[in-house]
């Protein structure tokens, strides 16, 4: 193996240090903002010394924000909700239109199948704004504009390409042979499809279904775009917060830490699988 | 076996048959999805068309003058230039930091994994969300990096606020939050490396400088270049980050395509000319993810050959 | 329960696996496809089994056409040569797999896998995952699972490709009982000529897309179709020789190393032509000097197999020839020795074609009258 020098370590060692403090030094530090108040937060020189408060999210979670110029009602937790909410549906959706037709994508090699798997792929591709622009104008006609069906719709966008690839990637793993042995045993193609490979795939379905739960979650422009306030998820309502907070900008971190620990948890459980979804199921982790 | 089982071949029961199947199972995601392309021909349509919202009269084709016009319009190049020095800072920037963090952190280690799941934090981070705590962070009242900027005599460092130092500061923050996919993938293909070239070279006693030249990068290259055209592909259509930190200010300095698009759309609506910029937006990026898809897919081959 | 394909065709993409197969397979028989990988072999089973479909021609079971008819209702068991065993089920749940597809009770579910497992010796595994079983255990419960429902149709591809030397000898010694007590049609594909010999009623050779030669073993052996027939079977291989037959004082004979050899009758037709000898080893044996007929040979090594042992012996035109005589059996040390045909078990090939050339019974008759 090869021998590494004391210095050589040293530098690694700082190396490794300096990338940790970068990426990890504004977490910290908002994490810490969402526990002090105005005076604390306005402090020159800034100090980590501080008496750590629970108001800010109170504030939020009571939805009454005491401000400058009174109090204000501003309904966060709403944001989270329907954050939470669209991820959810819109990923319990992909998954249910996505799985079948991964399967039929990685086992019945069908005339056109890899050329209407790679349009679904490419979408993953193309610049949102030229579908969502007009898609305002056929919203408002179909009377889907600011509903939560036509967003979880759009959404399907982000979260079909990456179920249908990650869990093809799943599907093709399994050898034929069982699902031969299967069917020759008796049973008819819905139930091998149930029984042998959806149990199968099921890690990959489950990898999938998190990690398009995470892009669900942390898409902004979608929202911006088609939604009005009361349908807004966390990533656009928090830009509209911090606007109409005024100076309270303990809560606007404590706003942003809300937002942000559900995918962190997700990713902490799913980081097996993260490699894979990032890349659309082309590396292994 | 005391049970008579029938083994004749059983009568046939209704079912679906084996070659309308995939299609049905296929269908709805296929509808879902084709339910999109109806507003990308509408795109086509309206970057064709004279089309203000606000003179919703005065709407009619006018072929190509939309795009015509941006030969001559300096706020179109500088849409163009903006998108692509954002683009190829951020790329080469990412690029760079995320192969280096890669090979620091190679050897599986405890602490190596510990970081490297650590570093996916940011990139876990809503792109927008971050953009807001950077600006928090940059902040000239109380934000801890403008405080640092003082600290080493910056008076006055106005980061995304400054048409100087705008650009600067968002590509910061694209680099906290995507830097980490770049090295997460190269450290995949790093340890997916087989090792018995490097294992031949140590024992030759080649130089580690050139082993890094000759073995790690050719054989990371496909790794390097999915990585890469990814990063391009969603550097250059990048929305949220700038949209959230500066809504593509100070004045032009930050006008990249997407944010043109959408300050045209519903500040000037000017549907037309925001149609024509998309669908130019949408060609290089189509150009892109067809070298893309190709050179993913092999990666994807290979990668799957050798599960 | 007959099975009987007609002129099946089937390719991959541009590859043809299968041009114009036919074969039938009568109720209760074991046939065995034999020939080396790639020859379609497997394709042809799952073709059978109705997982892939032909291009052309038509699969019978039984006197109905499975043109159309799904897997599951031919009422086929099978085994595959990966045991391709369902890895989240135990052993019980494999094996019961057909019969949850029958809707049996729970009991009787019960009663038939814990006599299959029983009568496969894996009843002590049953609740034990795929991957906790060795390598035999699973081949077992693979073909447990085959049996499980009593199929009057059995396609055996392989199950002994994958199991150790140790299992595989003991399986072909249980294999040919256990087949009869099913009372089932069974094709059994493998690429072993001892395992075909050992368990086929009747033996399909496949090779370059098609079917070479079907007969019993003894026909196969016996009677090759042809040079590569005659190569895939016998152990060592038969011994190729270019001759060109001569007429001789009491008709056709061949020359070995200057020594006429007399051919049994009705090869008179071959007078003259290129042809290919083949002696199989146990035709040729050791003699002593001066036997007439004999052919001088130098032996170079000799091998001793488990139940004969194997002479290479070089003709004076420094051909290679293989000799088998039982073990134990005197033979000769190194050095000089003789060697006599057995000219009854000697076989004649068209060079050219490699077709087999038979002697004709006709011709043979007229002479003897004569």
């Amino acid at each position: 193996m090869l021998t590494t020098s004391p210095i050589e370590r040293i530098l690694r060692g700082l190396a490794i240090t300096l990338v940790c403090l970068f990426f990890m030094f504004p977490i910290v530090w908002i994490f810490l903002m969402s526990f002090q108040t105005n005076e604390t937060i306005l402090r020159i020189p800034p100090s980590v010394v501080f008496a750590p408060t629970l108001d800010n999210y109170q504030a939020l979670i009571t939805g009454k924000l005491e401000t400058a110029a009174g109090m204000l009602e501003i309904n966060f937790m709403r944001n989270l909700g329907n954050s939470l909410f669209l991820s959810a549906t819109s990923v319990a959706i992909g998954l249910l239109l996505g799985v079948p037709a991964a399967y039929a994508f990685a086992r019945l090699k069908f005339k056109g199948s890899e050329d209407i798997a790679f349009t679904l792929l490419s979408f993953r591709f193309a610049p949102p704004l030229l579908v969502l622009l007009p898609l305002t104008i056929y919203f408002q006609q179909l009377g889907l504009a600011n509903t939560y069906g036509g967003l979880i719709w759009v959404y399907q966008l982000i979260v079909l390409p990456l179920i249908l690839w990650i869990v093809r990637g799943y599907f093709e793993d399994i050898p034929a042979d069982i699902e031969y042995a299967y069917r020759i045993a008796g049973h008819d193609f819905w139930s091998t499809f149930r029984r042998i490979a959806l149990p199968l795939a099921g890690p990959g379905i489950a990898a999938a279904g998190l990690l398009s739960f995470i892009f669900a979650w942390n898409n902004f422009v979608f929202a911006l775009v088609l939604a009005s306030a009361d349908k807004q998820p966390v990533t656009v309502g928090a830009l509209a917060f911090v606007t109409a907070s005024g100076i309270q900008y303990g809560q606007v971190a404590a706003g942003i830490v809300l937002s942000i620990a559900p995918t962190f948890a997700l990713a902490l459980y799913a980081q097996r699988y993260l490699v894979e979804g990032l890349s659309l199921g082309a590396v292994k982790g | 076996m005391t049970t008579a089982m029938t083994g004749q071949p059983r009568p046939r029961r209704f079912r679906v048959s084996r070659r309308v199947l995939p299609y049905l199972l296929s269908l709805p995601a296929l509808l879902t999805c084709i339910g999109i392309l109806i507003p990308f021909g509408t795109a086509v349509i309206y970057s064709l068309q004279r089309y203000r919202l606000s003179q919703p009269w005065a709407r009619k084709f006018n072929w190509g003058e939309n795009y015509f016009n941006f030969l001559s319009d300096s706020a179109f190049w500088n849409t163009l230039k903006v998108s692509v020095v954002y683009a190829g800072l951020t790329v080469v920037l990412e690029l760079l930091l995320g192969l280096g963090i890669a090979l620091l952190l190679q050897k599986r280690s405890r602490v190596n994994n510990f970081v490297s799941i650590m570093l996916l934090m940011p990139l876990m981070t809503a792109p927008a969300l971050a953009a807001l705590m950077w600006k928090l962070m940059t902040n000239p009242g109380f934000g801890i990096l403008s405080y640092f900027a003082t600290l080493i005599g910056l008076e006055d460092f106005n980061w995304a606020s400054d048409p100087s130092t705008a650009m600067l500061t968002v590509v910061i923050v694209d680099i906290w939050v995507y830097t980490p996919f770049i090295m997460i993938l190269l450290l995949a293909g790093l340890r997916s490396l087989p090792q018995q070239p490097f294992e031949a070279a140590a024992l030759d006693g080649v130089p580690r400088l050139f082993v890094f030249w000759r073995i790690t990068l050719p054989m990371l290259t496909p790794f390097l270049l999915t990585a890469t055209l990814f990063r391009v592909i969603e550097s250059i259509q990048q929305f949220d980050i700038i949209y959230a930190m500066t809504q593509g200010g100070p004045g032009d300095r930050l006008t990249v395509f997407q944010v043109e698009a959408y300050l045209n759309f519903f500040q000037s609506t000017n549907v037309g000319r925001s149609a024509a910029l998309l669908m130019i937006l949408w060609a290089i990026t189509y150009a892109l993810s067809n070298i893309f898809i190709k050179n993913w897919l092999r990666l994807r081959e290979k990668q799957r050959g050798e599960a | 329960m007959t099975i009987s394909l007609k002129n099946i065709e089937k390719s991959f993409k541009t590859d043809t696996v299968l041009d114009g197969v036919s074969l039938s397979v009568d109720t209760g028989e074991t046939l065995v496809l034999f020939g080396p990988s790639g020859a379609g072999k497997t394709v042809l089973l799952r073709l059978i089994a109705g997982v892939i479909e032909p291009e052309a021609g038509e699969i019978w079971v039984n006197g109905v056409n499975m043109d159309g008819v799904e897997p599951e209702d031919r009422g086929i068991g099978m085994a595959f040569q990966n045991f391709a065993l369902f890895p989240h089920m135990d052993a019980f749940a494999n094996i019961a797999s057909p019969l949850t597809a029958r809707r049996q009770s729970k009991s009787v579910m019960r009663q038939t896998v814990d006599q299959v497992a029983k009568l496969l010796k894996i009843d002590h595994v049953l609740h034990h995952k795929p991957k906790e079983l060795s390598n035999g255990q699973k081949q077992r419960t693979a073909l447990a699972r085959a049996l499980a429902a009593q199929p009057s149709i059995l396609l055996l591809d392989d199950p002994l490709r994958n199991v150790d030397a140790k299992l595989r000898f003991e399986m072909r010694l249980e294999l040919p009982r256990l087949l009869k007590d099913q009372n089932a049609t069974v094709i059994y594909v493998t690429q072993d000529y001892k395992e075909a010999m050992a368990l086929g009623h009747r033996i399909a050779v496949m090779s370059n897309h098609g079917i070479q030669q079907i007969g019993t073993p003894e026909d196969i052996y016996l009677r090759p179709a042809n040079i590569e027939i005659a190569r895939l079977f016998g152990d060592p291989v038969i011994n190729l020789l270019s001759v060109r037959p001569e007429r001789g004082a009491n008709g056709v004979v061949v020359n070995l190393s200057d020594t006429p050899i007399e051919m049994a009758a009705g090869f008179e037709a071959t007078i003259g032509t290129d042809c290919v000898l083949g002696l199989r080893p146990e035709a040729l044996h050791f003699v002593p000097e001066g036997t007439p007929g004999a052919i001088p040979v130098e032996v170079e090594t000799e091998t001793p197999l488990n139940e004969k042992t194997v002479t290479l012996a070089l003709t004076a035109r420094k051909r290679e020839i293989m000799v088998s005589r039982p073990a134990g059996s005197p033979g000769p040390s190194r050095g000089r020795a003789y060697l006599l045909v057995d000219a009854g078990q000697a076989l004649l090939f068209d060079r050219e074609s490699g077709a087999r050339i038979a002697p004709s019974t006709h011709n043979g008759l007229q002479e003897d009258v004569a």
